[in-house]
């Protein structure tokens, strides 16, 4: 069995591209992983992507990519796991070199959201979760989390400007990154001032509606080696699967997808997760980021919240997190951010990550959900020597 | 109409929205000033029609009746959300019934009435043991029209049954009808039309009255045999000058008046005001019911209260509890909860 | 995009007339969303059961940006309701200042329009839930 390696990565902006379509985004940012290693030729092209059917008419991702590319007559499709596409697209592609059955992945997450409306988008994205029950009676998928947001805080007592340090992180890292959708940095202020989408969630508590698009190359231990570069291995790529919806759940406070996911992860890696360096954790709201901390046992039930606005996430805090912006300030766009993450980890740990290198980066966690942690990823990234 | 075997009535429930709009706020926008001959409407909120208002009332009156079964659901109404598609299959589905007689009824205000006319054939001649009467409607006025201040929505279901385990009997009906045209709807119009004041002496009175006569005639009774009176409310003067008319007292009307607060639901409004009486009626009592219905005509039913009814209503909602519970809108969400702007 | 097929609603009716759910014929375990394999004991053979119409309200959002199909309705309220026995579901809460909700109101069922498709095809009732009595 081999080891998986990321051998390189392209990353289109994030942000509103009036003029690119769904496949401009896609060729952009795959011919920029493919052209930084020009001797490698993918044998297997896999995109992650949630809703190019509701939203450009057009499925079957993977030959529409590889033909694009003339890479004709390799295993091509699709990979859908609502917000999570990208995290379970590199899984798969992950397992595709693991298995010995590809040498070199390209692996490619895009979403196309801004050519809708936001209310054909808000149902769009709602087709996350269940049509009969969740879509049919009006609720949005800000719905669920403003939901769980409220629950959130009955439970912990958590204050508005604390949750608020999520976005508030998010902001700053993103304002020295190349490939995020914002620059401006934004404050607690700003952030517990905008408007109310659906109470408690505010407008600067939410990911943005963007476009763009990222892309690895996944390639076994020979094909790395071969390139000379900095080794990244992909040294755990582990998903998970929650009950549906949240009202199926016991406990819709507790992330089980993602403890699962995580606690396996770390111990196919052989890593605790306070040897972890940063973690790019999915804050497609500010609670989810909380949630999510805590279910991995990073912070205590609650104290997410504190832990951020006390600086412990800062990138030259005890742990970075969001080196590049996450969701909140680099951008969501849904079926590429699994990807993005696994890009900006590959950045961060061979040494690449420009104003926004956590010194000394070696091990990384990207942690990835569709849904409300129901379809969800970690990936472990760990640079060699 | 004597029935063979006497029929009555097992459970009612009715239902009115929570909003109010002011006839001032009517008045205000179209005139600058001023009021219409009740004070407020029950109005329905923009995710209610005729069934969903339907399910309401009907699962109430099931519920006081206590039975499972159905061999009739019949709604009155003038406002059906499908014009080719029966309300009362929906209906029948939300109670659970399928093997059961479905149909829609219109005449205008008098479609309540003969659902329970059609419930109580059925009942007697041994057919089906229970139905479902309905009367309701999300009545509509054309903007700026006088009936614009009271036309309503709301309504009462009533589960007809054998008179063995009725909490009010039927003694007889009448139904009386002609041609006339006081007030109608052609296909494709949002709003009704009509003749104004034609639709007092002429429509409503001359009906109301000559229905009345003959029932009075047919049972032998005499309006002080009666211990209540409910007549179709389109205002809140009608009813008491037809009862006058036809020798009833002020007080006999007293627990039906609604118009003032809620004002006409239109195929509900009898039977609306028939269940604000019974929830005060005592065992004994004798109501006397007159619908009208424009186009036109008018039933008339007497009712006696039995023994059951102190114990029966306990599982129903008062008609004066709903009144009461009541959220005023003003006339912009008024226009936007029914409907009325432009897409 | 109309809100569902009118075929799939016609298949869901009484489970959003009636909250019809389904219960485990071994362990006696009830379900809604309707379960096909228990949660509880694993058994495949699950039947029909109505739910309880009334529960209470476990959290609540005012909902302000809705998907297309529910612009016009929108402000409303959305919460997380607990049903006596135990099942959980998400519905539009009716009737009600959204400012004075408190958790913990108890709620019962009401049919009410959820959205139409366009003035000339299908209308999609269901179920919405409001504070007892």
């Amino acid at each position: 069995m081999s080891r998986a390696y990321v051998a390189s990565v392209g990353m289109t902006q994030v942000g509103e591209h009036w003029r690119k379509s769904l496949l401009d985004l896609m060729v952009e940012a795959s011919l920029q992983a493919m052209n930084a290693c020009p001797s490698i030729v993918p044998d297997r092209v896999i995109v992650g992507n949630m809703f190019s059917g509701a939203g450009s008419n057009q499925e079957q991702l993977g030959a529409y990519l590889a033909s694009q590319l003339n890479l004709v007559g390799v295993p091509a499709y699709k990979v859908e796991g609502a917000c999570g596409s990208g995290g379970a697209a590199v899984h798969n592609g992950y397992l595709s070199v693991k298995a010995d059955e590809s040498e070199a992945v390209l692996v490619c997450g895009v979403e196309k959201m801004k050519d809708l409306d936001v209310g054909r988008a808000t149902a769009a994205l709602a087709m996350a979760d269940s049509a009969e029950y969740t879509q049919f009676v009006g609720a949005t998928f800000i719905s669920l989390n403003a939901l769980t947001h409220a629950m959130y805080v009955k439970k912990h007592g958590v204050a508005k400007e604390e949750m608020a340090g999520f976005p508030v992180l998010g902001h700053r890292n993103a304002a020295s990154a190349r490939h995020s959708m914002f620059k401006r940095p934004i404050t607690v202020e700003d952030v517990i001032r905008s408007p109310i989408i659906s109470d408690p969630i505010r407008l600067m508590d939410s990911s943005p509606i963007c476009d763009g698009a990222a892309a690895l190359l996944i390639v076994n231990e020979r094909k790395a080696k071969e390139l000379g570069d900095v080794m990244v291995e992909v040294a755990a790529s582990e998903v998970a699967a929650n009950l549906f919806t949240i009202y199926e759940r016991p406990d819709p406070l507790d992330y089980v997808a993602t403890r699962a996911a995580a606690g396996r992860a770390l111990a196919k890696a052989g890593v605790k997760i306070g040897q972890v360096d940063f973690i790019e954790v999915h804050d497609a709201f500010s609670v989810t980021a909380a949630l999510a901390l805590e279910s991995m046992g990073v912070s205590g039930p609650g104290q997410a919240p504190k832990d951020v606005t006390k600086g412990r996430f800062n990138l030259d805090g005890e742990l970075p997190i969001n080196t590049f912006g996450g969701l909140k300030g680099r951008g969501h766009p849904v079926g590429a951010t699994g990807v993005y993450q696994v890009a900006e980890a590959y950045l961060q740990v061979s040494g690449k990550a420009e104003r926004n290198q956590v010194k000394g980066a070696k091990v990384g966690m990207t942690h990835n959900m569709g849904g409300v942690d129901t379809t969800t990823s970690v990936h472990i990234l760990r640079r060699e020597g | 109409m004597k029935p063979n075997s006497r029929v009555g009535i097992l459970g009612y429930g009715a239902y009115v929205p929570i909003f109010r709009l002011p006839t001032t706020e009517v008045a205000r926008v179209w005139r600058g000033e001023g009021a219409g001959p009740n004070k407020e409407k029950a109005v329905a909120h923009h995710d209610e029609d005729t069934f969903t208002m339907a399910c309401e009332m009907a699962r109430r009156a099931v519920r006081m009746a206590g039975v499972k079964e159905l061999g009739a659901v019949l709604v009155g109404t003038e406002s059906k959300p499908y014009v080719v598609k029966p309300t009362s299959t929906m209906l029948a589905q939300a109670l659970g019934q399928h093997f059961t007689l479905a149909a829609d009824l219109e005449f205008a205000c008098k479609a309540g009435t003969e659902a329970m006319q059609f419930n109580i054939a059925l009942v007697s001649s041994g057919m089906i043991r229970a139905g479902l009467a309905v009367g309701v409607d999300t009545a509509q006025g054309r903007p700026g029209d006088e009936l614009e201040y009271t036309a309503a929505s709301g309504g009462a279901a009533f589960v007809i049954g054998p008179a063995t385990d009725a909490l009010a009997t039927f003694e007889a009906s009448t139904s009386y009808v002609s041609d006339t045209g006081d007030f109608w709807r052609r296909p494709g119009e949002k709003f009704p039309s009509h003749l104004g004041r034609f639709t007092g002496e002429p429509a409503y009175f001359h009906h109301i009255e000559s229905c009345v006569r003959a029932h009075l005639k047919e049972t032998g009774h005499t309006p002080s045999d009666y211990t209540w009176a409910v007549f179709h409310q389109p205002n809140p003067r009608f009813p008491l000058e037809v009862g006058a008319k036809l020798g009833f007292k002020p007080e006999q009307l007293e627990p039906g008046l609604l118009n003032m607060s809620i004002g006409n639901t239109y195929a509900g409004s009898s039977l609306i005001g028939l269940a604000s009486t019974l929830d005060v009626a005592e065992p004994g009592d004798r109501i006397l019911m007159a619908s009208f219905g424009s186009g036109a005509g008018s039933d008339a039913f007497t009712i006696e209260v039995t023994d059951r009814i102190v114990e029966r209503r306990k599982l129903g909602v008062p008609v004066k509890d709903m009144i009461e519970r009541s959220v005023k809108v003003d006339y912009a969400l008024y226009v936007r909860f029914r409907g009325k702007l432009q897409d | 995009m109309t809100l569902i097929n009118p075929i799939s609603y016609w298949r869901l009716k009484d489970r959003y007339f009636n909250l019809l759910g389904t219960k485990c014929t071994k362990c006696g375990a009830e379900w809604f969303p309707p379960a096909r394999v228990c949660r509880k004991c694993g058994c495949q053979d699950l039947v029909d059961h109505e739910m309880p119409h009334t529960g209470r309200l476990l959290a609540h959002t005012v909902l302000k940006e809705p998907s297309e199909e529910f612009r016009s309705s929108a402000p409303y309220v959305v919460g997380l309701i607990e049903l006596d026995n135990g099942q959980r579901l998400l519905a539009q809460v009716v009737d009600v200042d959204p400012t004075g909700l408190q958790d913990d109101t108890r709620v019962r069922l009401t049919i009410r329009k959820l959205a139409e498709d366009t003035k000339r095809g299908t209308i999609f009732y269901g179920y919405k839930f409001t504070p007892l009595p």
